[in-house]
């Protein structure tokens, strides 16, 4: 059984993901271990320094999606399926820091899909609170394993449906957010398939950092930052960056 | 009074309050054992539940975290895995615990 880590990354006008990439890759290596293969387009790929030993696929990466005004490169997460060249596969947004070995022992279930639908503030403001943006139990696509299964198949089947007709579904389930996100087409893509009933999900919730605070320290162990005039840190814990200029720290 | 030595206090204590969340919520993320291909958490209701059951027998069915029931062979060894890894990550909460006593001082 061959198990690896799928990683997509494309620069955009403002962001240099392929930054972001290099910090990823790096704390992949030291915690987790596991062979890792990058999805990009040439671009990109002509602006990454050596990041050591690790596959590369290059795409034509689908456009069109914005967030907050700016170019967001987020489509082609559902092609994870066909993309990886692995038994068991561990998909991470590139802004996710593995601190720990944590997610490594999840390799090993009889799961063919599995996914977070907790996340947990690090500020303690609650602002994921699902109900407020729609109408769906969420799930988070930051962070999910699967295996080459007809049932993992199936799922990915259905997030392509989810996203070929997203508007409607978007409507649907009133999600506030008119653009396309990842966290809900898996969410309805989930909920449709398993029949609108439970499905199997990681027991933790993952740890994120809201785009407001402000990143002032990070090296391989913890992770600083300022939230107005309050500074906090967290070590030895995988969590989800969604500043991107954490990179320039 | 002095309010601004009141406003300090109350700021020190959300800054615990939420570095101790931060801090618990890490250890359960810790707390996950996988065994036999099944995910569990290693809190004291799994100990408790799997201590209690190994008592009456060798062999019995258990839920993993996604209600999937899962036999246990070998007591005796799942209950040493959920008792280390419950007291790795209480350790690690307690050291991180007792910088919150120091600051609150």
């Amino acid at each position: 059984m061959k198990k690896g880590i799928l990683l997509f990354c494309f620069d955009t006008e403002h962001t240099s993901y392929h930054r972001i990439l290099e910090r990823c890759v790096r704390l992949i290596k030291k915690n987790l271990g596991l062979e890792i293969t990058v999805v990009t387009n040439f671009e990109t790929f002509k602006r990454m320094g050596s990041l050591g030993s690790i596959n590369y696929k290059l795409i034509q990466h689908e456009k069109g999606n914005t967030k907050l005004g700016k170019e967001w490169n987020n489509v082609d997460r559902h092609m994870a399926y066909e993309l990886s060249p692995y038994d068991t596969t561990l998909v991470m947004d590139i802004d996710y820091f593995c601190l720990t070995d944590n997610l490594l022992q999840y390799m090993d279930t009889a799961y063919d899909f599995l996914i977070p639908d907790k996340v947990h503030d690090l500020t303690d403001r609650n602002t994921f609170g699902q109900r407020q943006w729609s109408m769906i139990p969420m799930v988070w696509a930051t962070v999910f394993i699967f295996k080459k299964t007809q049932k993992a198949k199936k799922i990915f089947d259905m997030i392509k449906y989810v996203k070929k007709f997203y508007r409607y579904f978007n409507d649907m389930y009133r999600i506030a957010s008119k653009n396309f996100r990842n966290d809900y087409a898996f969410a309805i893509a989930l909920q449709q398939l398993n029949g609108f009933m439970d499905y199997d999900v990681f027991p933790f919730a993952l740890a994120t950092l809201p785009p407001d605070c402000k990143v002032i320290a990070i090296n391989d162990n913890a992770v600083a930052w300022q939230y107005h005039d309050q500074i906090s840190y967290i070590e030895n814990q995988d969590l989800h960056v969604m500043n991107k200029e954490a990179v320039d720290v | 009074m002095d309010i601004r030595e009141l406003k300090k206090q109350s700021d020190l204590s959300y800054d615990i309050a939420v570095a101790k969340r931060n801090a618990l919520e890490k250890a359960k993320s810790r707390q996950i054992l996988v065994y036999k291909e099944h995910i569990f958490r290693a809190d004291a209701e799994t100990i408790c539940l799997i201590k209690t059951l190994s008592d009456k027998n060798d062999s019995f069915f258990v839920l993993d975290t996604n209600k999937n029931p899962v036999e246990i062979n070998d007591p005796t060894e799942f209950l040493n895995k959920l008792i280390e890894r419950n007291q790795e990550s209480l350790n690690t909460y307690h050291q991180m615990y007792k910088t919150f006593s120091q600051r609150s001082e």
